[in-house]
């Protein structure tokens, strides 16, 4: 028990340590928040524009679009995929990773580590920001039940390290690889496409939406904000959040196997 | 001419330099489309329900999307050295460039040039051509002039935000992350048709950041939309134009920019 205290609070350190680092560049901060906001913008006026001309009811009401969206851009910035990466991210390429092996830690749990440092940082000081803005200038639903967003809460921190272990994954092909560049970008579309990001899985064609079901992308946006406007509920958040967490374990399995395979074989470059 | 023929000698060591991994480059050119390739993939989502966006059809759009796709695509592969130019100031390698007897200007333009922009290029050639299969078109020669002015038009307006980014460096150092809303944030809006946005919006875009001048309104032209804009022919006529003026402009600051120039470098 004692040792595993002492092992958090070492990883405790580590995400600190990555946060902090973050807390340097206030400037670019800011443009960040322009960026994330303008868009934001955009996709209201395309939405606005494309409800206009369609009063048809819609699995998702302009409201919900709109909700949908600001909850996006509060989030997305946690994601590796979308936000900047980590430093070690690059580790296996540069052959930092020779480095980060002397410490006696668990290399994983330290990329978590790092990870989760950067992903407060941008919960506190883009999205937070962006969310109150958006209260003020657009019609951002709120849900009523404290279970609601409580369930979301979790979805999101689940939909948060899935993102991680999906990256650590992506990155330790990198060992047989070298360079990764190729092989992330192919999964970026995929993970954007597949994620909801770009448009809610609600608003896809059946079979579309029927392929997305069963991937765990979804359950990095479309789970975790469809809780959150009361798409999913009852025994079906359970379901949800179950898979999430099935899922979850399955990229930390992977990753863990790509990189125990991949220290087993390492050669170190760069110098 | 000695500038045109130094720029392609340049050019050739660049690319092949880069062609140099050649199995990481096809991944690279395939992962740029694939990643250009779902986006419009979700536009053509949104009409397969939606059918119609501001009187604008699914194709309509697609000519829109790929006319903005083929200017930023260009534009980042020769403008290039501006979009990186933050780092030559950070290392101090700019002190470099003005010791030798060429341009400023020219040389980090010559700098750099990035081919693997090309899967991204063929894929917005792809919805282009398909939409103007798709829209029957009537071209005439006056009309593929026109759309050639406006591409041309529409890639010195990208290279122009490229080249302020860059010049501001000269005081800020790191280049300023806020020009990604001109130009990821211009491919983004020009997809979709200016009368969609807010009169605040649309008069910003179109009197100070002239994206809609290279992209809205040539289509508007192009596919013979004028009379139901309500915009005045005049000005659509003259558009374009206004894309080659903002890279002049934007090369005098560049100028007035590299006169402030201190170094820094470690």
């Amino acid at each position: 028990m004692r040792s595993l205290c002492f092992a958090f609070q070492v990883y405790l350190a580590f995400a600190k340590k990555s946060f902090q680092r973050r807390m340097q560049y206030r400037v670019a901060n800011l443009a960040g928040l322009t960026t994330n906001f303008f868009f934001l913008l955009v996709h209201i006026f395309v939405y606005t524009a494309f409800y206009a001309a369609r009063p048809a009811p819609q699995p998702l009401s302009l409201d919900e679009i709109i909700t949908y969206f600001v909850l996006c851009q509060v989030s997305f910035m946690l994601m590796p995929f979308w936000g900047t990466r980590s430093e070690v991210t690059s580790a296996i390429k540069d052959g930092s990773v020779a480095l980060q092996l002397t410490k006696p830690v668990d290399f994983q749990a330290y990329w978590f580590a790092d990870e989760c440092g950067r992903a407060l940082y941008y919960l506190l000081m883009r999205g937070l920001p962006t969310f109150l803005i958006s209260l003020l200038f657009f019609k951002v639903t709120i849900p009523q039940q404290p279970t609601v967003l409580m369930a979301f809460t979790v979805s999101m921190m689940l939909a948060v390290f899935m993102s991680n272990a999906i990256t650590i994954t992506i990155f330790s092909s990198g060992f047989w690889t070298l360079d990764t560049t190729g092989i992330s970008g192919m999964s970026y579309s995929i993970i954007t496409l597949f994620s909801g990001m770009l448009v809610p899985i609600a608003l896809w064609p059946e079979w579309l939406a029927h392929i997305a079901r069963w991937l765990p992308f979804e359950g990095l946006i479309d789970i975790p904000f469809s809780i959150y406007l009361g798409k999913i509920t009852g025994i079906a958040v359970w379901i949800a959040i179950g898979k999430q967490m099935v899922w979850n374990l399955f990229f930390i399995g992977l990753g863990r196997l790509f990189l125990t395979r991949g220290f087993s074989r390492l050669v170190i470059q760069g110098g | 001419m000695h500038h045109l023929s130094l720029y392609f000698h340049f050019v050739k060591l660049r690319i092949r330099s880069q062609i140099e991994y050649r199995l990481s480059f096809v991944f690279d050119v395939c992962a740029q489309a694939s990643i250009s390739v779902i986006d419009f993939f979700m536009i053509a989502l949104l009409f397969n329900r939606f059918k119609e966006l501001a009187g604008w059809s699914l194709w309509e759009v697609g000519f829109l999307y790929g006319m903005i796709g083929i200017c930023f695509a260009v534009a980042e592969m020769v403008g290039r050295g501006f979009d990186v130019f933050q780092r030559n100031i950070v290392r101090g390698d700019f002190d470099t460039v003005l010791i030798r007897p060429l341009g400023t200007f020219f040389q980090v333009f010559a700098h750099e040039f990035l081919l693997r922009r090309l899967g991204r290029i063929a894929q917005a050639l792809v919805v282009f051509l398909i939409a103007n299969s798709q829209l029957a078109v009537a071209w005439s020669l006056t009309k593929v002039g026109y759309l050639f002015i406006s591409l041309v038009g529409g890639t010195c307006f990208f290279v122009g935000l490229f080249v302020i980014g860059a010049t501001s460096c000269f005081w800020t150092v790191q280049s300023i992350e806020i020009i990604n809303i001109f130009t990821n944030g211009g491919v983004f809006m020009g997809s979709y048709p200016f009368s969609i946005y807010r009169w605040w919006f649309r008069h910003f875009f179109t009197f100070i950041v002239p994206l809609a001048c290279v992209n809205y309104f040539p289509s508007l032209f192009l596919l013979e939309k004028i009379g139901a804009s309500g915009v005045s022919p005049i000005g659509v006529h003259l558009a374009p134009c206004a894309g080659f003026l903002f890279l002049g402009i934007t090369v005098l600051f560049w100028r007035w920019g590299v006169l402030h120039y201190q170094s820094t470098g470690f």
